[in-house]
C-alpha cells in the first residue's frame, strides 16, 4: 500500500526569500537572533512553521493560489514538515499531525493529479509530491502576500492579540 | 600567630620610643577622643601597609622640634611576633635630617624583617614584605583590621564573604579538582563530539542541536541576570515601604489594610491568569485555523471517492477482460456434470507417482491397473498438472495488473478518519465565541476588584498620612512615593514569577536538547569515548556538588556561630536572626547575602549598634571558624569598634570577646572621666571604676601628656600607660 501522505512530510517546502526578512524575523520567535529575541512583542508565532501553516491556510480560504515567481530564490527553514509541531522539544504544546494531514487534504483537492496515471505507474510518484508542494508554496506564498498588505496597511496590526485569529474568522464568506 | 609587642617611635603624637607589650586574649587601650588611640591604629597600618610617600606628615612635631640642626631621628613602627614558637620582628622605618635652613630631609625608608632562631637564638635577617606576607597572609590581614563602626562591614562588597568562605572553608582544597574535572570533562565530551561528526548522517542533526544548546545557554545565562537583578530591586523597592511604614501610627490597621490589599491582587492575577488571549497559539493547538476547512475535506473526499469508483470500474473491467480468458482454461475440465475439478495439485504430485506406480487409488480405494481407464485419468492428471507449471509460468509474464500501485488504500481512510472530525470543525466557531465571552466576563470581574483595589488604597493613603515624622518634606517624599513604590512592587513580583517561569521552561528544555544530542552520541560515538566521558562527567560532579557541600556546610556553620554571638552580645535586647542566602552568578561566581531577620520577615532598617552587632558577630564567627580550620589563630586589630554601644553594653561585649580563643586589640573611648575646671575645660582625666570589672589580659590608657597647647603640635605627646 502505497502513501503519499509520508512521501510528502519529508519535504522542506519553500517561500520566496523576500519574505524572510519582512515577515518571518518579524513576526515568528524563532530565526530572529538572539540580539532581538528581547522584541518579542508582536511575535505571536512560536516558530517560523506556524507563519508558513498560517500563510497556507490564509491563502487557501482566500483562494490566493500564485505561485512564486519564476527566477525568484526561494529558501525553507531546513525542516521538514513531519516536525513541524511535532511533540518532542515543545513543552505545553499540541501536536500538529492533524494538521499536517489537513494540509495534505486540501492540496489533494486542490492539485490537479492524475491519480489513475499514479498508480497504473505511468506518473512517478516524485512527479506527484512535486506538484503537491507547488500547490503549497503557491498557497502560502499567496497568504504571505495577504499579510503584508495588511502589515503595510497599518504596522501595529499585529500587535493585537486577535489579529491574525480575525484575519481567518474573516475568510468565511470568501 | 601572637603580637608579643608593638613599637611606636617618633610618629606623630607618639615621641620618643613607646611600647606596648600584649598578650594573647583581650588587649583593651582606652583613650579620650584625640588622644592617640586612631594614631595607634595608624602606625599599625603604616607598617603593614606604608608606602615611601609624604613621609614628613608621619614625623612627631614635638620630637622635630627640639633636636638641633644638622641632627637626625628615626621614626618607626615595628611589631614583634611569636609564632610556632619562633620569634619575628618586622619594622618599617625612615630617617629624618633636620638641615641647617630648618627644613626636613627624609632618608633611608626601610621595611625589614628578622627572624630568632629559637634553638640558637641568632638573629637573621629577611626582606619586611616576604616576612609579612608569610606569617600573617595578605588575605587575612585585610579582615583583620577595622577602624571605626562602619568598616566592620566588610561584607557590603560584593564577593567579600564569598571570598573569605572559600579561603576558610574545605571548599578550597577542592578548588584545584573542580577545576581539573571541567578540563577532564571537556576533553572527553570533545572526543565524542569529534567522534560523533566523523559520522556525516549526524552532523546536521548535531550542528543544529549545538547551536540550539548553545541559545539556550545564553537565554538562561541573560535570564538569571535578570532575575537576580529583579530580585535585588524588589529588596530595595521592600526596604523602602517598611521605612515609610515604620513611620506609621496604626501600624495593626496598615497591615490589616496591606492584608486585604494583598488578597485582591491575587485574585485579580488570578482572574488574569485565567483569561486566555493566545489566539495565535489556539488557532494551531486547538486547531482553530480550520474552522473555514470543511469544505475542502468536502472537495477531498469527492475527489477521492470519485477516484475510488473509477478505480473500480476499470479494474472491473480488465478482470472481465482476464475473465474470458480464465474461462477457456477452464473449459477444460473434464469432469462428470461439469463439476469444478480439484485443485492442480491435490492429491500432490509425489501421491500421484505412488499411486501409479501401485496401481491402485488410494482416494477412493480401488484397483487402477496399468491401462485401464482409473489409471489413465490419474496419469493425465498427473501430467496437467506437470504441464501447469510451465504454464503458469509463462503466464505470469501475461498476468500483470492493471494498476501496479495502490494509493487508494491510504486516501480513502484518510477520507474516513477526517470524516468524523468534520463535526468538531463545526464546533470551532462556537468555541472562539464562548472563549471571548469567558474572557469578557473574567475582565469585569477584574475592572470590579480593581475598583475595590482602589478605594482599599485610598484607606492606606489616609493611614499613612496620619503619620508622625519630624520633617515636613520627607514625609511628603516618602508617602508621594509609598503608592508608587507598591505599585512598583507588585510589578516586580510578577515580572518575577514569570521570569522564573522562563527559567524553568528553558532549564527543560535544554534538559530535553541536550538528551537528544546524547542519543546521537550514544549511536554514533565509540562507545569506549562515552564511558569514558560519562565516568569524568560524574567525577565532575562529585568534586561540584562535595565543593558546594563544604561550602554550605561551612555557610551553615557560620550562621549559627554568628547567631550565637548575636545573641550574647545582645542579652537582654532584640537581636533577630542572621541569615546568609547564597547566590549565583554567571561563570560560578557567588556572592553571599547577609541580613537580618525579625519575625515579621526581613529586618530593613537595622539602626547602627544592631548592625555593628550583626558585623561583629560575623567577624567573631569568620575568626572562630579560621582557627579550627587553619589550626593557628591571627590577631585583630578593632578601633572603637562599638561606638553606638553605650558603656554597660560595650563592657558585656568586652566579656564576651574576653572567652573567644584569639588575640584581640581593642581601641575605646569608653570607660573614661574627667574632672572639668569652672569654665567647663577638662582638668584631669581618670579612668572609672567600672573597668575594674571587665575581664581582659592586658589594657593601657594612652593620654597626652599635660598641660599642652592645642594649637601647637610640638605640644603633643602621648603617654602609654599600663593598668
Amino acid at each position: 500500500m502505497k502513501n503519499l501522505f509520508e512521501k510528502w512530510k519529508t519535504k522542506e517546502p519553500e517561500y520566496d526569500i523576500k519574505f524572510r526578512e519582512l515577515l518571518f524575523d518579524k513576526l515568528t520567535r524563532k530565526g530572529g537572533g538572539s540580539e532581538q529575541s528581547k522584541e518579542d512583542r508582536g511575535k505571536q508565532f512560536a516558530n517560523n512553521y506556524e507563519l508558513y501553516i498560517y500563510a497556507f491556510f490564509l491563502g487557501l480560504y482566500n483562494n490566493e493560489l500564485q505561485p512564486i515567481e519564476i527566477g525568484v530564490q526561494k529558501v525553507s527553514f531546513r525542516y521538514q514538515i513531519s516536525l513541524w509541531g511535532s511533540k518532542v522539544n515543545r513543552l505545553d504544546r499540541k501536536d500538529f499531525t492533524n494538521l499536517q494531514e489537513n494540509i495534505f487534504i486540501a492540496l489533494i483537492a486542490k492539485t490537479d493529479i492524475d491519480l489513475v496515471a499514479l498508480e497504473k505507474g505511468e506518473l512517478d510518484e516524485d512527479d506527484a509530491v512535486k506538484a503537491l508542494i507547488k500547490t503549497m508554496e503557491s498557497y502560502t506564498n499567496g497568504g504571505l502576500i495577504l499579510i503584508k498588505e495588511k502589515l503595510e496597511e497599518n504596522p501595529n496590526y499585529f500587535l493585537q492579540p486577535t489579529s491574525f485569529l480575525n484575519m481567518i474568522l474573516e475568510t468565511e464568506n470568501v | 600567630m601572637i603580637i608579643k609587642k608593638i613599637q611606636i617611635e617618633n610618629f606623630l603624637c607618639y615621641y620618643g620610643l613607646n611600647t606596648f607589650q600584649f598578650e594573647d586574649g583581650l588587649n583593651i587601650i582606652l583613650g579620650e577622643n584625640n588622644e592617640g588611640k586612631t594614631k595607634f591604629y595608624e602606625a599599625v597600618d603604616w607598617l603593614f601597609n606604608g608606602i615611601n610617600n609624604d613621609l614628613e606628615n608621619l614625623v612627631s612635631a614635638k620630637k622635630l622640634k627640639e633636636i638641633a640642626l644638622e641632627d637626625s631621628f628615626k621614626v618607626s613602627s615595628s611589631l614583634t611576633v611569636e609564632q610556632y614558637n619562633n620569634e619575628y620582628k618586622i619594622s618599617r622605618s625612615f630617617t629624618v635630617h633636620k638641615s641647617n635652613n630648618n627644613e626636613i630631609e627624609i632618608s633611608n625608608f626601610i621595611f625589614e624583617g628578622q627572624e630568632t632562631d629559637s634553638t640558637t637564638g641568632q638573629r637573621i635577617p629577611i626582606n619586611g614584605q616576604v616576612l609579612l606576607d608569610r606569617i600573617f597572609p595578605f588575605q587575612i590581614r585585610k579582615y583583620s583590621m577595622f577602624k571605626g563602626e562602619t568598616e566592620l562591614n566588610v561584607f557590603e562588597n560584593e564577593e567579600a564573604l564569598a571570598n573569605l568562605i572559600n579561603l576558610f572553608s574545605d571548599a578550597r582544597h577542592l578548588e584545584k579538582y573542580t577545576e581539573k574535572g571541567v578540563f577532564l570533562r571537556e576533553k572527553a565530551e570533545n572526543a565524542v563530539d569529534q567522534s560523533t561528526k566523523l559520522n556525516q548522517k549526524n552532523q546536521k542533526a548535531y550542528n543544529i542541536l549545538e547551536s540550539e544548546i548553545s541559545q539556550l545557554e545564553k537565554e538562561k545565562e541573560r535570564l538569571r541576570i535578570h532575575i537576580n537583578s529583579t530580585e535585588e530591586e524588589k529588596t530595595k523597592l521592600e526596604k523602602n515601604i517598611k521605612e515609610a511604614e515604620k513611620y506609621v501610627d496604626n501600624a495593626e490597621a496598615l497591615q490589616t489594610i496591606n492584608k486585604r490589599i494583598k488578597n485582591i491582587e491575587e485574585k485579580i492575577s488570578s482572574l488574569n491568569s485565567k483569561i486566555d488571549e493566545s489566539f495565535t497559539t489556539s488557532l494551531f493547538d486547538e486547531n482553530w485555523i480550520l474552522v473555514n476547512f470543511e469544505s475542502f475535506h468536502k472537495e477531498f473526499a469527492e475527489k477521492i471517492t470519485g477516484h475510488s469508483k473509477t478505480r473500480r470500474e476499470l479494474q472491473s473491467a480488465f478482470d472481465k477482460q482476464k475473465g474470458i480468458l480464465e474461462g477457456e482454461k477452464r473449459a477444460k475440465a473434464e469432469l462428470l456434470n461439469n463439476a469444478i475439478p480439484l485443485p492442480n495439485n491435490v492429491p500432490s504430485k509425489a501421491v500421484m507417482e505412488e499411486m501409479l506406480d501401485d496401481e491402485i487409488c488410494k482416494v477412493c480405494n480401488r484397483e487402477a491397473k496399468r491401462g485401464s481407464e482409473p489409471y489413465e485419468f490419474m496419469m493425465k492428471r498427473l501430467k496437467t498438472y506437470l504441464e501447469s507449471q510451465v504454464i503458469e509460468d509463462r503466464e505470469k509474464d501475461k498476468d500483470e495488473p492493471l494498476f501496479k500501485f495502490d494509493y487508494t488504500y491510504r486516501l480513502d481512510n484518510l477520507t474516513i478518519s477526517h470524516e468524523d472530525n468534520l463535526k468538531n470543525l463545526r464546533l470551532i466557531r462556537s468555541k472562539i465565541k464562548d472563549l471571548f465571552e469567558f474572557n469578557d466576563n473574567r475582565k469585569k470581574d477584574v475592572e470590579e476588584l480593581k475598583e475595590e483595589l482602589e478605594k482599599e488604597i485610598k484607606e492606606r493613603e489616609k493611614i499613612i498620612g496620619n503619620a508622625r515624622i519630624a520633617n515636613e518634606d520627607k514625609l511628603l517624599s516618602i508617602f508621594k512615593n509609598y503608592t508608587a513604590w507598591q505599585e512598583d512592587f507588585r510589578g516586580l513580583n510578577k515580572e518575577f514569577f514569570n521570569l522564573e517561569a522562563k527559567q524553568n521552561e528553558i532549564l527543560k528544555q535544554l534538559k530535553l536538547k541536550k538528551e537528544e544530542k546524547d542519543n546521537i552520541d550514544l549511536n554514533s560515538a565509540n562507545s569506549f569515548y562515552l564511558k569514558t566521558r560519562d565516568i569524568l562527567r560524574n567525577i565532575e560532579t562529585i568534586f561540584k556538588e562535595t565543593k558546594e557541600k563544604k561550602f554550605d556546610e561551612f555557610i551553615d556553620k557560620l550562621e549559627s556561630k554568628s547567631n550565637k554571638y548575636l545573641s550574647q552580645i545582645n542579652v537582654e535586647a532584640f537581636t533577630g536572626e542572621i541569615k546568609f542566602t547564597k547566590k549565583k552568578f554567571s561563570g560560578d561566581r557567588i556572592k553571599i547575602d547577609v541580613s537580618l531577620f525579625e519575625s515579621g520577615g526581613r529586618y530593613f532598617m537595622p539602626g547602627t549598634a544592631v548592625r555593628t552587632s550583626l558585623n561583629i558577630s560575623i567577624l567573631l564567627a569568620i575568626s572562630e571558624l579560621a582557627n579550627e580550620v587553619r589550626d593557628e589563630t591571627y590577631p585583630m586589630i578593632f578601633d572603637a569598634p562599638t561606638s553606638s554601644f553605650g558603656e554597660t553594653k560595650t563592657g558585656d561585649f568586652l566579656n564576651l570577646i574576653y572567652e573567644t580563643s584569639n588575640q584581640k586589640i581593642i581601641l575605646l573611648k569608653d570607660f573614661i572621666g574627667s574632672y572639668k575646671n569652672p569654665d567647663g575645660s577638662v582638668k584631669e582625666l581618670f579612668i572609672k571604676d567600672e573597668f575594674n570589672s571587665i575581664k581582659r589580659k592586658k589594657a593601657f590608657w594612652v593620654k597626652l601628656e599635660r598641660p599642652f597647647d592645642k594649637k601647637d603640635l610640638s605640644t603633643i605627646n602621648t603617654e602609654v600607660n599600663p593598668l
